[in-house]
């Protein structure tokens, strides 16, 4: 990653839920402002509740915010932008009654890529993937694991600059979310994607990210960020080297407060501070 | 303000339901008073209340009603026991289960209701005949459902039962029966139902007394408003009585 | 014991030769019940088909030792009396205008049920303001209305069908408007993100979506709509079904009756068992 030019721009971009005054009223992201430079790979990380996923919504236009302004190449965004943007989310969003291979041409469809390129292109972005032998499969026959790697086949058939993964391997259990982001590192070695990526696994974001944006407890916003410099595609062995301990302990450090104070501001208030201190 | 929008769309679709049955009510009121409709094939609302009150002050229902209700209850009672205990049994193994519950589920997608002349053959006119077709509808719902709850019971449960030293009567009084329960509740007041609708049905279609009898007698002396009176007496009761029993199935399934 | 040990080492080989044969037989035959046993466990189908079987015989014999002939037949007779069923006059037609009421009032349930279920479920404030006016007439006991439709509709096909159409539309109706209620939120929402239009999120996200709970609620209705149209069948007894049963009934004709009730309720599992393959046939995503 180099000093490139900005491909997303948010400037001091605020959300809230519901009106002040109601029950439900919630200031979910505070005054952000981040550039996120060409072919980066960035992680949110930060306390449940932080606003990191809602902060993704606002970049992919799925959410108008209440303050504030997303520019994504140099466009300002008011709506999907699906010749940008492609996203991939937590659930499972793969249509359930259509294949593996429709699901990735029905993408192509939605976003008005020619016919004629739909098979082409359907077929290297499951090979890309690893998914070429279950591409007649229905998302039902498929684990957990593979349903994202069809997802983010999906996602890749769109060809765009721009991937929003939202907590894309949060459901999954903690062997497969390893081998995918190793996969995930290697394929994004080979193309030119600017990457957003929200997670909560101080590992992933370690092992994935180019840098890693932490957030504070709600209302959230940028509290610090960590850049790693490590070439992609990234060494398995990079997990055990010092480099990654020392980052993921430092992430760690800059998390915690702002999980207690995110955990407090839930629990019931006698037991605030009690045990504030180190586990 | 989004509550407040929310209240008022509350509002808005309870004034949408009232005028609607409102609209319906003029729109009798007028076609019986105004537009010529025939009083032998609609009668008038006010004189179809006017029975309404007179059916209620005198009780002539009650000895139809004591009919119905006791041909009901007795369908029901029977189809409940015998469909809880047959359910047990069979769910005992998951064999018999894979044997018998295709068997009932097939029997039970075929209208029952056709057992009604070969039972009226065999048993008379009388309350027998609408007993056995009300006890063979309701059996089926009964049954089914006791299958499938106590084949849905989380395995988990029982393993973590036994492994602090439950008896098999232990097991299947604090483990099974709850487990399996809103599941068979279900079944019940569907059995509930539809042993309702049998035993009226069968009334309707051959019988000598009963309230679904009397109906039919009124639209064959062409009582009409009389005759309206009565379905919506009927239609009172069961709808009171469905309204309860589901009240009932919800409390017993509270805690899901 | 003897035995074995004198025939050596080749009844180790082969231990159940020799000795012992009325032994023998019966661990032979032991052998054979396992593998009977280990069958009929693999196969449950062929049990269910056995305790068919089992309640017939009982039945046949019942009915030919202990029962009056003059109310119930045992079904080798009502087998028998297939034929004249069929051959009694009017018979045939009945059964033929009992099926057109059936398909008839099918579709038209279908027709009005699935666009009103459909615009029922994807419209919130006609939903919150019509469904408990549905719910409560579907659960309103119907058949104490049936003496009105035969006045309203005749004793002809007419009110049979309208009976039929009463009983068969509002499970239809509900089960759709349950199904539309079911999308995940999330397949709208990464179909938008992709630049899904509205005519494509109609086309390949609500409307596969919304195929299982047509085919449900048209199961469901084609049951209401036996039911309906069955009851009203039985309830005129001047003409149709009715007329018949109630004349076999009368003239303790209990093998023609059993006869006439089997073909109608053939008729109900063939109607039921397309609806049931069209459904599976559209479901194989699940």
């Amino acid at each position: 990653m180099s000093t490139g030019e900005v491909a997303i721009r948010i400037r001091s971009v605020g959300h809230q839920f519901g009106e002040a005054g109601e029950a439900r009223h919630v200031r979910a992201l505070a005054d952000t402002s981040l550039d996120i430079v060409r072919g980066e790979l960035l992680c949110l990380i930060g306390p449940s509740g932080c606003g990191k996923s809602t902060l993704l919504n606002v970049i992919g236009g799925l959410l108008a915010p209440t303050s504030g302004t997303v520019e994504v190449a140099g466009k300002p965004v008011h709506g999907p932008m699906p010749h940008d943007i492609a996203y991939i989310f937590q659930e499972n969003a793969l249509l359930p009654w259509n294949t593996v291979d429709e699901n990735v041409r029905l993408g192509m469809l939605f976003q008005g890529v020619p016919k004629a390129e739909h098979a082409a292109r359907a077929q290297r972005s499951l090979e890309a993937v690893g998914l070429a032998e279950f591409a007649d499969h229905y998302p039902a026959q498929l684990s957990g694991g593979m349903r994202q790697r069809a997802a983010l086949a999906r996602a890749l058939s769109l060809q765009t600059g721009i991937l929003l993964m939202d907590e894309p391997f949060g459901a999954l259990d903690e062997q497969t979310r390893m081998i995918l982001g190793e996969d995930l590192s290697v394929l994004l070695a080979r193309t030119e994607k600017t990457i957003v990526f929200v997670t909560h696994s101080l590992g992933e974001a370690a092992f994935l990210a180019d840098r890693v944006a932490v957030f504070s407890a709600r209302p959230g916003t940028v509290k610090k960020i960590i850049r790693i410099d490590e070439p992609h595609p990234r060494n398995p062995a990079f997990v055990t080297s010092e480099k990654f301990t020392t980052l993921r302990n430092e992430l760690y450090a800059l998390l915690h407060d702002e999980i207690r104070k995110a955990v407090g501001s839930e629990a019931p208030r006698g037991r605030r501070g009690a045990n504030g201190g180190a586990p | 303000m989004a509550r407040r929008r929310e209240a008022m769309e509350r509002l808005a679709s309870r004034a949408v339901q009232i005028g609607f049955l409102l609209a319906l009510l003029a729109s009798w009121y007028a076609a019986t008073n105004f537009w010529g409709v025939n009083h032998l094939l609609l009668p008038n609302p006010v004189a179809v209340f006017h029975q309404l009150v007179d059916v209620l002050k005198t009780g002539q229902f009650l000895p139809d009603l004591r009919v119905t209700a006791t041909e009901f209850a007795a369908a029901f009672v029977l189809a409940m026991t015998s469909g809880m205990l047959v359910g047990c049994f069979v769910s005992r193994s998951r064999y018999w289960v894979a044997v018998f519950e295709p068997l009932f589920a097939g029997i039970y997608s075929i209208p029952i209701i056709l057992l009604l002349p070969l039972y009226v053959l065999f048993f008379g006119l009388g309350p027998a005949s609408k007993i056995a077709l009300g006890t063979t509808i309701s059996f089926f719902p009964v049954v089914l459902s006791t299958i499938a709850g106590f084949g849905h019971v989380d395995r988990t449960l029982v393993t973590a039962a036994r492994s602090m030293g439950a008896s098999d009567y232990q097991l299947f009084r604090y483990v099974l029966v709850p487990a399996a329960l809103p599941v068979i509740l279900t079944g019940l007041r569907i059995g509930f139902t539809v042993a309702l609708l049998a035993i009226l049905g069968s009334e309707t279609i051959a019988s000598l007394a009963g309230l679904g009898h009397h109906i039919v007698q009124l639209a064959e002396s062409m009582e009409m408003a009389r005759m309206f009176a009565y379905i919506a007496f009927v239609v009172a009761i069961t709808v009171l009585l469905n309204g309860l029993v589901s009240h009932l199935e919800a409390r017993g399934r509270r805690h899901e | 014991m003897t035995s074995i040990q004198s025939s050596g080492v080749a009844t180790t080989a082969r231990p159940r030769e020799g000795g012992n044969p009325a032994l023998d037989s019966r661990l032979r035959g032991n052998e054979r019940m396992k593998a009977a046993r280990a069958f009929l466990l693999r196969h449950p189908g062929i049990v269910r088909l056995g305790a068919v079987i089992v309640i017939l015989l009982a039945w046949e014999i019942a009915a030919r030792v202990f029962m009056d002939p003059l109310f119930i037949s045992p079904p080798s007779r009502v087998f028998a009396s297939l034929g004249a069923v069929l051959h009694t006059e009017g018979v045939p037609n009945a059964l033929r205008l009992t099926f057109f009421e059936l398909a008839v009032g099918f579709a038209i349930a279908v027709a009005i049920g699935l666009p009103l279920g459909l615009a029922l479920g994807l419209q919130p404030f006609g939903r919150r303001s019509f469904m408990p006016i549905v719910l409560l007439v579907y659960g309103m006991p119907k058949v104490t209305f049936l003496p009105l439709f035969i006045l309203f509709f005749g004793i002809g096909p007419a009110s049979k069908i309208a009976f039929g159409v009463a009983h068969g539309i509002f499970p239809i109706i509900v089960t759709v408007v349950a199904g539309v209620q079911g999308l995940k939120p999330i397949l709208l929402v990464s179909a938008r993100s992709m630049g899904a239009s509205r005519w494509h999120i109609l086309r390949w996200v609500i409307f596969p979506h919304m195929i299982p709970s047509f085919f449900a609620g048209m199961r469901l209705g084609l049951s209401g709509v036996l039911l309906g149209v069955l009851l009203a069948e039985l309830y005129v007894s001047t003409a149709g079904i009715g007329y018949f049963t109630t004349m076999f009934t009368e003239n303790f004709q209990p093998a023609k009756l059993f006869g006439l009730i089997a073909m109608l309720a053939a008729m109900a599992i063939v109607l039921n068992e397309i609806v049931r393959r069209a459904e599976h046939r559209f479901s194989r995503w699940r």
